[in-house]
């Protein structure tokens, strides 16, 4: 006695080439996407690596000791910088401390200039007057006075 | 007779990953129970292979839809149901909807029916007869014992018509062994 699963799958075992021929084509293409999705950064990792090396090899190796010389001098050149950068910052420091006597330069430059300015306005003489006519009568009036 | 794996053995969060060798063993599992359902819709070989494998290519690349691991094997059989249904479409093949009465009692083991040696193929010709709704739901019911509210979401009918159908599938073949038994001629 078989149940009904064993009798249908007894009946269709013959299809089983066919199936595992079947699977073995997904797979394949299931195998071919992953390298597919997987090829694009490989690629890229790749070709960045393989110009690294043609440049170390035909760049920086046959001349390796010029370039370290060059480094060396740009380091020293950096150095010098760095060390100059200290002292101007020193210096500005103190300028900074001895703002005072600065100031009271400034403050006397300041006073000279409204000074001057006073100077060149013109006297009170030669300024216009603001002229407003009046009445005829207070003007005798004052004349008389 | 190919063992059928417990739900839990089987690796679909491996092939959630990606892992090639996780897909084998599923389709290794499944490929023969899917074409005996597929085969005994379509009664096409090369269709049933043809639907086999886009039922695998589909599997690949929905497998994210699936919400519950265990759910696999059911998950996998409702995109087998549905191209079966695609290919109908195409030859303007429908499945008729009988007018179901859900019956009282209901045998839920495949196994209440057992088959003698001398029977099988009268077995297979017997199931042949019934007509496509019943087939599908008596066949899910065999191959992998799903149960009712698997089949339901299988083939996107009410779990009321699922009852039905398997009931009247089970009789009609149980009526047509015993007939077949009385005249054996």
């Amino acid at each position: 006695m078989k149940t009904p699963r064993e009798i249908l799958l007894v009946q269709h075992r013959a299809a089983g080439p066919k199936l595992d021929a079947i699977r073995q084509s997904v797979m394949n293409k299931l195998n071919n996407q992953e390298t597919k999705e997987q090829s694009v950064p490989s690629v890229f990792v790749t070709s960045l690596l393989s110009c690294l090396k043609t440049g170390w090899q035909e760049l920086f190796f046959p001349t390796r000791r010029l370039w370290t010389g060059m480094a060396a001098i740009w380091i020293f050149i950096l150095m010098i910088n760095f060390a100059q950068r200290d002292e101007v910052n020193s210096v500005t420091g103190q300028t900074v401390r001895s703002s005072g006597p600065v100031m009271s330069l400034q403050a006397q430059q300041r006073w000279m200039n409204e000074l001057f300015a006073d100077r060149t306005r013109p006297p009170e003489a030669d300024r216009p007057r603001n002229f407003s006519p009046k009445p005829r009568t207070q003007a005798v009036e004052s004349t008389v006075v | 007779m190919p063992e059928v794996a417990a739900p839990e053995q089987l690796p679909v969060p491996q092939a959630r990953a990606g892992d090639p060798a996780a897909w084998d063993a599923l389709f290794r599992r499944y490929q023969l129970p899917l074409y005996v359902y597929v085969f005994e819709l379509v009664r096409h070989e090369q269709t049933s292979l043809d639907l086999v494998q886009e039922t695998f290519i589909a599997a690949v690349k929905h497998l994210g839809g699936l919400r519950e691991d265990r759910k696999f094997g059911s998950w996998l059989f409702g995109i087998a149901h549905q191209k079966c249904l695609q290919h109908w479409r195409k030859r303007t093949e429908v499945l008729c909807n009988e007018v179901p009465e859900p019956p009282d009692e209901f045998e839920d083991s495949p196994d209440d029916l057992l088959i003698r040696r001398e029977q099988e193929q009268e077995f297979m010709n017997l199931i042949d007869q019934l007509p496509l709704p019943q087939r599908s739901v008596l066949l899910l019911h065999f191959i992998e014992d799903f149960s009712l509210e698997e089949i339901s979401r299988i083939t996107e009918t009410q779990l009321g018509t699922v009852k039905s159908r398997l009931h009247f599938a089970k009789r009609s073949l149980r009526k047509l062994l015993e007939a077949k038994n009385e005249n054996p001629a």
